[in-house]
């Protein structure tokens, strides 16, 4: 099916822009459509760095060097992980009407809303770096290894793209995964190091990093941009494995599943 | 007219049934606990096998009773509906039009304009260009930035057409599209018809109205029952079509 895309959009250029359109209204909706307008994609990172500084910092006393920047980087991607997945649960029914009556490809209304979720996720990272390198004190700054955010990202789209793909196609025949993915992205919350010390996440659960993909993600995005690593490569190369795994699995199912959407849904 | 690149739509033996459940198993709740009570499906034969061809440029007609299993053809035919069986090869983008086409009622009169050209196959700087046309020819122009939630049928029915007749797919799927706004509108609907789309388009028309089918369409699909009865000329399959309504 990916192949198919791709062949597809050589042929007939206007997908990229269409998928380029469609991001952008949905963008335009979700941020535009109230009164904070963009200022909200921020405020949620921001409250919940509040709230976690208070609990973890001050009253638990982990102390974590420049704990806000730390939690900052954590929590961005994780949101974005969880908005792009949660968003697109229910995606063959809420954008039926791009593909009921003609023969569009449904791929191409993931990744337009999953794009739509990384102009927010840019923004997010402006003023994480603005943070990082400007105002919070004593850090290390950003070196040469930040451009391994680069492929990290990409492995956090791939993750993203490969649970949108099952889940919705799971949702065709079983409506309250909804309800169900809302439970799982709550416990997977917490079995991650997103407020928690590295090493006493890894002694108190050992292996959550490997079953929690975006675990692994948060780890390696703090070595290349918070303190000046390379990534741990086991877990950058079991990430882009378990993605592949999973993009794979949501190809089926969207082919066998998704595809009867328009007359089951 | 043979090569295989000729064709706009190639169906080899393709097939429909329908699953109907009788009971409510849509939840993993109730999968789990049902896990030893499977729902009772019953299986409805909407498309019994057939196989046929569209040629590029070409108007067909599809006429049938109630129930015969037009709509799902052509679904299937369109893409929209995935086949049983067999194979269809669609050269082209295709596009359903039913009163209308596909638009999100979140959308204001203009985004939709651009959704819907973007999703029939046009570059952005192509839609720039008949944006103007598919507003005026739609009467809206007032109320383009208006999301549609707020238009009444007939206004949110004129937009569809527009755009449909302005921007249109390689291949057009017309249920009963007569049938839009007011007698004024559907003059100029018909206008439009004959002069862009029976001459420029691949055409699959659906329609009740037989003087319709015989002036637009060569050849016709006769169907019954899910059945492929007839696909030839358009006068024998009408002949056939009224036989079985008297």
């Amino acid at each position: 099916m990916f192949i198919k895309v791709v062949k597809d959009w050589i042929r007939r250029s206007n997908k990229l822009e269409r998928i380029w359109l469609l991001a952008k209204i949905e963008f335009k909706l979700r941020y535009y459509e109230n009164k904070l307008g963009l200022l909200w994609a921020l405020i949620k990172p921001i409250s919940d760095i509040f709230i976690y500084y208070i609990a973890f910092q001050k009253i638990l006393n982990q102390g974590i060097p420049n704990f806000v920047s730390f939690l900052f980087i954590g929590l961005i991607l994780w949101n974005f992980f969880v908005e792009c997945t949660s968003g697109t649960v229910q995606i063959l029914s809420t954008k039926k009407y791009l593909y009921e009556y003609t023969n569009m490809n449904k791929i191409e209304i993931y990744l337009s809303t999953i794009l739509a979720n990384c102009i927010g996720f840019f923004f997010n990272l402006f003023f994480f770096i603005i943070f990082y390198e400007f105002i919070d004190k004593g850090t290390l700054g950003l070196s040469w290894t930040a451009f391994y955010f680069i492929p990290i990202f990409i492995n956090t789209v791939l993750l993203a793209l490969a649970f949108s793909t099952i889940l919705s196609s799971i949702y065709v025949l079983a409506k309250d995964i909804t309800q169900i993915w809302m439970v799982i992205t709550g416990i997977g919350f917490w079995v991650s190091p997103i407020v928690f010390n590295l090493e006493k996440f890894r002694t108190a659960l050992p292996g959550a990093d490997h079953v929690n993909p975006i675990a692994g993600i948060i780890i390696n995005a703090r070595n290349v941009l918070l303190y000046q690593k390379s990534p741990e490569w086991n877990l950058f190369v079991f990430d882009f494995i378990y993605a592949a795994i999973l993009i794979l699995i949501g190809a089926f199912l969207l082919n066998k599943v998704g595809s009867k959407a328009s007359e089951k849904l | 007219m043979s090569t295989e690149h000729n064709f706009s739509i190639v169906a080899r033996n393709i097939s429909k049934t329908f699953q109907i459940t009788e009971d409510s198993h849509n939840t993993v709740k109730h999968r789990l606990f049902n896990l030893f009570n499977p729902p009772r499906a019953k299986k409805v034969l909407a498309l019994k096998s057939m196989s046929l061809d569209v040629v590029k440029g070409e108007s067909i007609g599809l006429i049938g009773r109630n129930g015969s299993g037009k709509s799902t053809l052509t679904k299937l035919l369109a893409g929209v509906y995935k086949t049983d069986t067999g194979s269809i090869d669609i050269n082209g983008t295709t596009m359903l039009m039913n009163l209308g086409v596909g638009m999100s009622h979140e959308l204001t009169a203009r985004e939709n304009i651009y959704v819907s050209g973007s999703v029939l196959g046009l570059k952005i700087k192509d839609i720039d260009a008949i944006f103007d046309e598919i507003v005026d020819f739609a009467e809206l122009r007032e109320f383009i930035d208006t999301k549609i939630k707020f238009f009444s049928s007939g206004m949110v029915a004129r937009l569809g057409f527009s755009i449909a007749v302005k921007a249109g797919a390689d291949i057009m799927f017309l249920d009963e599209i007569f049938a839009v706004g007011d007698m004024k509108f559907q003059e100029k609907a018909v206008k439009v018809f004959e002069s862009s789309w029976i001459k420029g388009k691949t055409v699959v028309l659906v329609s009740h109205t037989m003087d319709i089918i015989q002036k637009y369409c060569q050849r016709s699909a006769y169907l019954k029952k899910g059945e492929l009865i007839y696909f030839g000329d358009t006068a024998t399959a009408v002949e056939m079509y009224l036989k079985d309504n008297e």
